[in-house]
């Protein structure tokens, strides 16, 4: 096989398999609130309710497609595009796995392994609230706006910490290159702790933990789409399939979220005190590879699901104060630290 | 009535006095936030609020009215439709004042039934209150737990009376059944259930610093502003003066039943919440009470007094008033003799409270304006009426 | 300009850094997840706290529920209803419309009392299920059942004729759900006011409760002129 054809086979199987988790996703999170509230959730679609996420993606595909009156039509249809495109780009440089073997060939598991990597998520990660704004200016409604006025100003508040956070990381590994850090986070330090950006930077992980709630507008960030104040925020005006993909964007960016936090901070493939190359054969290593990391973004998507139903949201003001008041000070001083040590022992 | 530290905190002026162009957002009637029918045409600067104005009115039903062509047995199920979260009370407060026309005082265990459920009632209440509040600050969870303890009294409603929300408790003379043997079963279990709920949702809620930071401080409110508005209830409570009606003018049995009046500080969102979980438990406490004094009397024990068909009370007029979960719930009857009320008055509780909606949410954020009106708990057909 | 009390926000360290009491948060809601998890696995209705599978689980019902109306029949097949038209009188609805009426030759026996009501109706529309015609009915021959889905397709339908009323209560005593008879309230002693308002009363109305049913005048069919909205 051509080179090129492999990229588009590992491009396909990268999105599809995003999409799927983020369809799951869907269920998860209406099952799982049910599950923490004392309700049972959609289960009459399917074993367990799990084609629900299908019948509701036939709902809104059939239903009318309704463009405001005054609305800016292009602009209008532009909005969920951009919001959604850049949450499945992001994960284009996500390592899901270490490396298969087939027919003698090498693959990568990753789609594009560029050393510039962290720029790129940063980059993606911020196009997407152009979708919000643009889709909360287009529709001309009081609310749309105010909720696209909010996600600017959170996702810039916020792009600040994260990109502090991540810095850390750049200081601690040297790279920029996301497969290169999930390669030096394998072994161990201090004799017993994995060698994973969690336990080396415990306080720039919860900063990026935390900015990254606050990017994927979750509760208790969800300002943006504020049910309470803001009916549904910038997407009011939104139906139909529109509205899906904005709510679909939304697992998407999980989905891409939890990919990186787990290659950052939680060794990406890697299983701490195991080799796991060393006993199994090179096709099954690169699926077990796989299977780790799915695992353990799984855990991230669930927390992502758990913090949500058990917490109030945040106040504009109080976000902002948070955002410029406590994360970026601790950030700084972080890097600070870090940049120190990083001196020091090298 | 004793004043309480609130009253003495130093009260400063606040709001923006600049005036400039302002975005006029229409918040309702129809809106995730505004429960039932409520309106409220504000002017923001960015999301601050600079003026809010209530429109009421959406759901008149002319109720008042209505009871001027209604017997006075008629009337009782139109005060179902009031403050819908607790209609017992609305039922225990008319039925209470047409017997005070008719100079009858009820039997001592129908008092005793009437108190047990309308305590009941009053955990309903607080518990909507405390869970829709928790629903527009983005915590769904509590709502949960709380609404399933209220099925549950719900459930004991059904089985007394034979409905659930709409109830009509009682008749004017007492009440027509004894307490179900539902509630004998299950009240034991149902105390703790619903002590276990409430201290979820605390632990869920009360501690959380992003809970307090939207709570605490928020619509902060002085004690005289508020006397000078006519708050009564939770409201004026939290605001740190000691009303209740239960123990400043006892009716029913309540002067034999030992419990205490929360109180909070500064009237903010935080210190509305924290008096409604209090009030819960003094409920719960007051049913216990009420429940072991209902057990000393026999079985055979009269419910109602001996009432004609048709209620004809003598000419005059009364004004009376219990403590209904949002407050001071007032019903003025005046009687020309004939079997149907010349006229009635009913003294809603959220509507004194909503008048002063402005006062209390200029200056503060939109996502406050959300916060108060949960906490003020102002029921769109009581407020209407 | 409103006055607002100055707030002192006193936070303690844990309450200061957000994540000890979301921590406990957590906790709680994960604790409710297990627990949910493992009861939606169980067998039986109503294995969740809050769910009830509704058309398969149904909760239930008290027997004194309010729901919708039946006409009783007595043990022997008869007709309990006399058509005296204390139940349109109560309804605070005026949802009833009952015409008083004389069995027709060779069907006395189909009545339990000498007369009948030749129309009953009952407006489901207008109809509030405050319970008040029950409570007036002499014969405790309406009463409100335990059934609750009342929507229908035609808004005609929901005008209940007595035919329906009646087929409400067999499907009613096929079931086993039939409302007891009302237990006797235990009364205290008279009021103070009870003999104004017994002179008061109109013939052909009940002079108090408990007592001796006056015998009603001819014609006395009551008709209301309020009718439903969709007659």
């Amino acid at each position: 096989m051509a080179d090129w054809q492999i990229d588009l086979i590992k491009v396909v199987f990268i999105w599809a398999w995003a999409l799927l988790i983020a369809v799951v996703m869907t269920w998860v999170e209406r099952r799982a609130s049910a599950m923490m509230q004392d309700r049972l959730g959609p289960n009459r679609a399917g074993p367990f309710g799990l084609l629900q996420p299908l019948a509701d993606g036939i709902k809104l595909f059939t239903k009318e497609d309704i463009i405001p009156e005054r609305a800016r039509k292009i602009l209008f249809i532009l909005g969920p595009i951009l919001f959604a495109l850049p949450a499945f780009s992001t994960y284009a440089v996500v390592p899901f796995g270490d490396k298969i073997v087939i027919g003698g060939k090498e693959i990568i598991l990753q789609v594009s392994d560029v050393n510039i990597g962290f720029l790129y998520v940063l980059a993606l990660s911020a196009i997407a609230v152009y979708g919000m704004v643009i889709g909360g200016w287009a529709s001309n409604s009081k609310y749309s706006i105010l909720g696209g006025l909010r996600a600017t100003a959170q996702l810039i508040s916020y792009e600040v910490p994260m990109g502090l956070a991540l810095l850390t990381i750049v200081l601690l590994y040297g790279t920029f290159s996301l497969r290169e850090i999930v390669l030096q986070q394998q072994g161990t330090f201090l004799g017993f702790l994995p060698n994973w950006g969690f336990f080396k930077q415990p306080v720039g992980f919860i900063i990026f933990l935390v900015a990254a709630y606050a990017e994927a507008n979750r509760v208790p960030f969800d300002l943006p789409e504020c049910e309470s104040e803001l009916v549904t925020g910038y997407h009011t005006e939104y139906g139909s399939m529109r509205l899906g993909l904005y709510l679909f964007g939304e697992y998407v960016n999980l989905v891409a979220l939890s990919a990186i936090t787990v290659s950052l901070f939680f060794g990406g493939w890697a299983l701490p005190y195991v080799d796991m190359g060393k006993f199994l054969g090179p096709v099954s290593y690169g699926i077990a590879s796989f299977l780790v990391f799915f695992l353990k973004q799984a855990f991230f998507l669930f927390l992502f699901v758990w913090v949500r139903w058990t917490v109030p949201r945040f106040r504009y003001d109080q976000l902002m104060g948070l955002g410029w008041k406590a994360l970026i000070p601790l950030g700084l001083v972080n890097l600070f630290v870090t940049a120190l040590l990083v001196q020091l022992t090298t | 009535m004793s004043k309480e530290k609130g009253l003495e905190t130093i009260c400063i002026t606040t709001g923006p006095t600049e005036v400039g162009d302002y975005v006029t957002l229409n918040i309702g009637p129809i809106h995730p936030a505004m429960h039932g029918t409520l309106r409220v045409i504000t002017q923001t600067d960015g999301e601050t609020v600079i003026s809010a104005k209530p429109e009421i009115g959406y759901l008149h039903r002319g109720v008042e009215k209505l009871g001027e062509n209604l017997t006075y047995s008629q009337f009782l199920p139109m005060t179902d439709r009031l403050n819908y979260c607790s209609a017992i009370c609305n039922n225990v407060a008319y039925e209470m004042a047409v017997e005070k026309l008719l100079g009858i005082e009820v039997p001592p265990k129908a008092q005793l039934i009437r108190m047990i459920m309308m305590e009941l009632a009053r955990i309903a209440d607080h518990q909507v209150c405390v869970g829709i509040l928790g629903v527009d600050l983005g915590a769904l969870t509590p709502f949960f737990y709380l609404i399933i303890q209220r099925e549950e009294i719900y459930e004991i409603f059904e089985w007394h009376h034979g409905a659930r929300l709409t109830n009509s408790m009682g008749a004017i003379g007492g009440v027509e059944a004894d307490l179900p043997d539902r509630f004998h079963e299950k009240w034991p279990k149902m105390r703790d259930t619903i002590r276990r709920a409430n201290d979820e949702t605390d632990s869920l809620l009360t501690h959380n610093r992003i809970w307090m930071d939207r709570t605490i401080g928020v619509n902060a409110f002085c004690g005289d502003d508020a006397l000078d508005w006519g708050f009564t209830g939770p409201m004026l409570r939290a605001c740190g003066v000691r009303r209740d009606l239960r123990k400043d003018e006892p009716y029913l049995m309540y002067d034999k039943v030992d419990f205490e009046v929360p109180v909070g500080k500064h009237g903010d969102v935080f210190d509305r919440y924290m008096v409604r979980m209090l009030e819960m438990e003094e409920s719960v406490k007051i049913i216990d009470q009420a429940y072991a004094l209902y057990k000393e009397l026999p079985d055979d024990a009269p419910l109602m007094k001996k009432m004609p068909k048709i209620i004809r009370p003598p000419e005059g007029q009364i004004y009376h008033a219990i403590e209904s979960p949002n407050g001071e719930l007032g019903f003025f009857i005046k009687s020309d003799g004939s079997d149907k009320p010349y006229r009635i008055k009913i003294r809603p509780p959220c509507y004194m409270v909503y008048q002063a909606f402005e006062d209390l949410v200029k200056g503060e954020m939109i996502s406050d304006l959300i916060a108060c009106l949960s906490s003020l708990n102002v029921i769109a057909g009581e407020l209407d009426r | 300009m409103p006055r607002r009390p100055v707030v002192k926000k006193e936070y303690t360290l844990g309450e200061r850094v957000y994540l000890v009491e979301i921590a406990k948060g957590l906790r709680l809601t994960w604790k409710h997840f297990v627990f949910n998890i493992k009861a939606s696995f169980q067998k039986g209705p109503h294995t969740v706290p809050t769910c009830w599978q509704y058309p398969e689980d149904r909760r239930e019902i008290a027997p004194i529920f309010r729901g919708a109306h039946m006409l009783q029949l007595n043990d022997k097949g008869q007709e309990l209803c006399v058509g005296c038209g204390m139940c349109a009188r109560a309804c605070p609805a005026k949802c009833i419309t009952v015409k008083r009426g004389k069995p027709a030759e060779g069907e006395e026996d189909k009545y339990a009392g000498k007369t009948m009501c030749s129309t009953f109706e009952i407006d489901m529309l207008r109809c509030i299920f405050c319970g008040n015609c029950e409570k007036a009915c002499p014969k405790n021959a309406i009463v409100l059942g335990q059934d609750y889905e009342l929507a229908e397709y035609e808004p005609g339908l929901c005008i209940y004729d007595k035919k329906r009323l009646i087929s409400n209560f067999l499907k009613a005593k096929a079931e086993g759900r039939l409302k007891p008879p009302p237990a006797p309230i235990p009364i205290d002693a008279p009021p103070v006011k009870k003999k104004a308002a017994v002179k008061k009363t109109e013939p052909g109305k009940t002079k108090a409760k408990g007592g001796e049913r006056a015998e009603k005048g001819k014609g006395t069919s009551v008709k209301e002129e309020d009718k439903g909205p969709d007659k």
